[in-house]
């Protein structure tokens, strides 16, 4: 899955491209039309704040004298009628603006002013320093906030700005959090630490490197913060521990509907409700609005089953025999603009029952990929955007998930490259084990178990009654993927593909796992597919082999044609790159560069920016040709070429 | 897990010791600025009772002796009498309100967390789908509304629409476990609105990461079945950082339920504490905040062993 994204190149950012990526974050910020509607809103709360004159027609504090406008509904002269003493509630709600922003500007002022230095202190200093400040922020942190504003009430007089001090500070422990967790990932950066070696001085190293990666993730708090502080100011006045009875603050208009709870005088519920409600919400949106333009898009679940799209009606010509058989697939993601990058194109491979077809390319070639879109696992956003796939003589290509879930687990058997991050953490690996089988079979409970502790002897786990009620952190990475291949093979499969099984493991451990697999295959004489960087393995395991560069089939050989005339240079490059295959002194030598990203993939030949033997041909895209038999090979010079035999075969 | 519990409880110690320190702080800070017995007894204040409330206090000794005795007899349940009624204590005052305010807290946390979960869920299956969309925008509106105007809101659709007053006071279970249940369900849904956004929406974001991991991804590829994929697979990772997120509302939602009661004539912690700060009645208080302190670090002390509960790493540690 993250083969096809691994070959991105990651540089500082020059100051150009951070003027772009500013002006792109106002664009994206103000795509959204909620963001749009909250920052509006938010200017208003200003406007009203500065100038409530201005928006209120009446004196918020004027009630009618003759008390025979009281209750009123909405009507012309007030908009949105009036409260028991016949003063105008939209006055009231406009007046009532400059106690929340008030309020905002207190909490604001005492939190950041507190918090934003503590944090500071705390991550750059670090040691016992650092766990003080930590302990006691916890403890405040940890108390309901009304309370701790509730303290300082008792202590200063009932008021809202010893209450918002109060909230202040508690608000505080939020911003050291933040502070403190920005400096601390910042203290450990390279550039940092030589900026600190260089002599640069603290204050120095703050204003440049922490403040610019501090001040995002800080704008993105106060306004969610803000919002925060007007609901508690509220319910703290709604108790009538904060504003004063007579203030037009929306809490204090709330304690009123609540006092005139009868069903004339609830409809002051709605103007202060709502301002309030309003108010928290687009502070919330604005936050959660600036937060999405600064970050990447909201990821979309892996459940999310691919998009089908619209294939031509092309027959396919599927091997027949083949166990599985893949036709010139496709798999698209959407990238910016519109655009789609096609991070494989025109795959076709085949593999047959008993043999072990081996994949190789480096990382970001596409291997992992074809096997996951071949199975319907195409991770989303990507999607199978061309292509056909057959299994077992049938067609899968679209096969709705149920469908597939048959087949999955049951006919065909998959290894991951992580083992021990393919398991469940949260599961007991019998119960993991148990699953396959109790949903491809009709084992009751109690022999799928017996079932699963044969499974774990098979694969040479010792003592497997009491691993099966172990988790996946008791075991080691070679005893995992021991338990991924008993996984794989719970139910037989005719297909076993293994992605990179050996990987992450030790070297040790690597031959036992092949040395596993392979008798494992004797015994059941299913097909394997064998998906690695590893030339050795290959050698080791495989009958045929299929070489895989920047999402498209380079080669495809018999291994022995493979290793003692490899046609592609690529191929070339990869085998020059064994241990075993250098005699010479020197360095081993490496393939220079790495497989660029999807989005530069070049027209032509993907692998000629890299390739020594590339001329003005290799400039017009390349099809797989012919070489001799069924071998097929991807270079238009590949006639030319004589590359010699190789170290793995001539030993 | 024993040992795990084991320290976790030995932690609450120099937490306990901490909240005892800040509520006993608050007597110090009024003291500071000016005399407490002074605002105690008001205007006309008679020498007996200034007297009486500064041998209350018995602030003739030096404060750490004051913070010691304190302490002491807070840890054998007395937390002395209150100032403005000698004839009674505060923690029978306490004893009184506190079960009102905790029953309303917890049956607000049991409608949100199961109503939020089933939301999270939902929105988390299909990312950008309608429904996901939907759920999200519900909850960015509940998250923005307070408590208490839902509640008031509620109460008053239902007495518009059902006719329905809604009972207003608080039963007590020992009184009547139907009145005690519905004395407290439209405080708890009031509550519990935002509690529900809270968990969709953190239960989304880590479920939907969940969803993504290779786990998951190895999962589907043995054929396991969607609903045993989210339930199974997916749900207990999730629910990791989402029993966290549960343990701050939890607190929050202590400091809000103050509001719910007075909107529905409860006598709980809300009104004895907005009466304390008006009437500088310290004793409560600092009564109120110890106890409330307490529950705070039970209720994080909960947390903590779902947390380990709920992640076998932790809960074998040995």
């Amino acid at each position: 899955m993250s083969d096809a994204s691994t070959a991105v190149a990651v540089s500082a950012p020059q100051p150009v491209q951070a003027a772009r990526a500013r002006s792109g974050f106002w664009m994206r910020l103000f795509r959204n039309p909620l963001t749009v509607a909250a920052a509006v809103w938010v200017t208003l709360l200003l406007l009203a704040w500065l100038w409530p004159g201005l928006l209120a027609p009446h004196d918020p504090y004027a009630g009618d004298v003759t008390l025979t406008r009281t209750f009123e509904g909405p009507s012309w002269d007030h908009w949105l009628g009036t409260d028991g003493q016949g003063r105008d509630l939209y006055s009231r709600v406009v007046f009532g603006a400059r106690f929340a922003v008030n309020s905002i500007l207190i909490a604001m002022v005492v939190a950041i002013g507190l918090g934003v230095p503590l944090g500071l202190f705390s991550g750059w200093r670090g040691g016992r320093a650092d766990r003080v400040v930590m302990w006691v922020n916890d403890v405040l942190f940890s108390l309901p906030i009304v309370l701790l504003a509730m303290a300082v009430i008792i202590i200063l007089e009932p008021s809202l700005p010893s209450a918002m001090l109060g909230v202040g500070i508690a608000m505080a422990t939020r911003f050291v959090r933040l502070t403190r967790a920005v400096t601390l990932a910042e203290k450990e950066e390279l550039y940092v630490d030589a900026a600190r070696i260089t002599g640069l001085s603290p204050p120095a190293i703050l204003r440049r490197y922490i403040t610019p990666n501090l001040l995002p993730s800080l704008i993105v708090q106060v306004a969610i913060i803000s919002g925060a502080v007007i609901l508690i100011g509220a319910t703290l006045s709604f108790l009538g521990i904060g504003a004063k009875l007579d203030d037009p603050d929306w809490g204090v208009m709330l304690a009123r509907a609540r006092f005139d709870f009868r069903l004339e005088g609830i409809w002051q519920i709605v103007p202060a409700g709502g301002a309030l409600v309003l108010t928290v919400l687009a502070f919330n949106l604005l936050g959660d609005g600036i937060r999405d333009s600064l970050g990447r898009d909201a990821a979309s679940s892996s459940l999310t089953v691919p998009r089908k799209v619209a294939l031509p009606p092309v027959v396919q010509l599927h091997a027949s025999g083949a166990v599985l058989s893949i036709r010139d697939l496709a798999v698209g993601f959407p990238a910016p603009g519109g655009m789609v990058n096609r991070v494989l194109s025109d795959v076709s491979l085949e593999v047959f029952p008993g043999e072990t077809l081996g994949v190789v390319g480096e990382s970001g070639s596409g291997k992992s990929m074809t096997m996951l879109a071949a199975l319907g696992l195409t991770p989303a956003p990507g999607y199978l955007s061309q292509g056909s796939v057959s299994f077992d003589g049938r067609e899968v290509t679209f096969l709705p998930e149920q469908e597939w879930q048959e087949i999955r687990g049951r006919d065909i058997g998959m290894i991951f490259q992580e083992p021990v991050a393919a398991l469940n953490p949260a599961l007991r690996v019998g119960r993991q084990l148990m699953q396959s089988l109790l949903v491809h079979t009709d084992m009751s409970k109690s022999q799928a178990r017996a079932r699963a502790a044969e499974l774990l002897a098979e694969v040479q786990v010792p003592d497997p009654e009491r691993r099966l009620d172990q988790y996946p952190h008791e075991f080691s990475g070679g005893m995992a993927q021991r338990v991924g291949i008993a996984m794989a093979l719970a139910c037989e499969p005719k297909l076993l593909i293994a992605d990179e099984p050996t990987t992450a493991l030790d070297v040790t451990v690597q031959g036992q796992t092949l040395d596993l697999m392979a008798e494992v295959q004797q015994r059941h004489g299913m097909a394997v597919i064998l998906i690695t960087h590893d030339l050795g393995v290959i050698a080791d395991a495989a009958d045929r082999v299929l070489v895989m560069y920047a999402g498209q089939v380079v080669e495809t050989a018999s291994v022995s044609t493979l290793f003692s005339r490899p046609r592609h240079p690529y191929t070339r490059a990869l085998l020059d790159t064994m241990p075993q295959s250098h005699r010479g002194h020197g360095d081993l030598p490496v393939i220079g560069g790495v497989v660029p990203s999807a989005a530069a993939w070049p027209d032509g030949c993907r692998f000629a920016p890299r390739c020594e033997f590339a001329t003005d041909q290799c400039r017009t895209s390349v099809p797989l040709l012919e070489a001799v038999g069924t071998d097929l090979v991807r270079c238009v010079r590949h006639a030319e070429f004589e590359f010699g035999p190789h170290a793995e075969t001539s030993a | 897990m024993a040992r795990y519990i084991g320290i976790r409880l030995l932690a609450m110690i120099p937490l306990l010791f901490a909240i005892a320190v800040i509520s006993f702080a608050i007597a110090v800070a009024m003291e500071a600025r000016g005399s407490i017995a002074g605002s105690v007894c008001g205007e006309g204040a008679t020498i007996e009772c200034i007297a009486q409330v500064e041998r209350q206090l018995g602030l003739d000794d030096p404060m750490p002796i004051r913070f010691v005795r304190w302490l002491a007899s807070a840890a054998t349940g007395d937390l002395g009498t209150s100032l403005t009624n000698q004839s009674v204590s505060v923690s029978s005052l306490i004893a009184d309100r506190i079960g009102a305010t905790l029953s309303i807290v917890a049956y607000s946390l049991v409608i949100g967390v199961a109503v939020g979960m089933a939301m999270g869920i939902v929105s988390a299956v299909r990312p950008g789908g309608v429904a996901d969309r939907a759920l999200s925008v519900a909850s960015a509106a509940l998250i923005a509304a307070p408590g208490f105007v839902l509640a008031m809101l509620l109460s008053w659709w239902l007495a518009v629409e059902w006719g329905w007053l809604s009972p207003a006071g608080y039963t007590r279970p020992s009184e009547s476990i139907t009145g005690w249940i519905r004395s407290i369900t439209l405080p708890a849904i009031g509550l519990a609105l935002p509690t529900v956004a809270l968990v969709q929406r953190q239960l989304r974001s880590s479920m939907t990461n969940a969803l993504q991991s290779r786990y998951v991804l190895a999962a589907r590829a043995r054929g396991i079945r969607r609903t045993s994929l989210i339930g199974e697979h997916a749900l207990p990772n999730a629910m990791i950082p989402t029993v966290t997120a549960i343990g701050f509302r939890a607190a929050a939602a202590l400091g809000l339920t103050f509001t719910v009661e007075v909107v529905f004539n409860i006598n709980g912690m809300g009104t004895l504490l907005t009466n304390a700060i008006q009437t500088r009645n310290v004793t409560v208080l600092q009564g109120s905040m110890l106890v409330v302190g307490i529950v705070v670090l039970v209720v994080n002390l909960l947390v903590d062993i779902s947390y380990g509960l709920l992640n076998p790493k932790v809960r074998l540690e040995r």
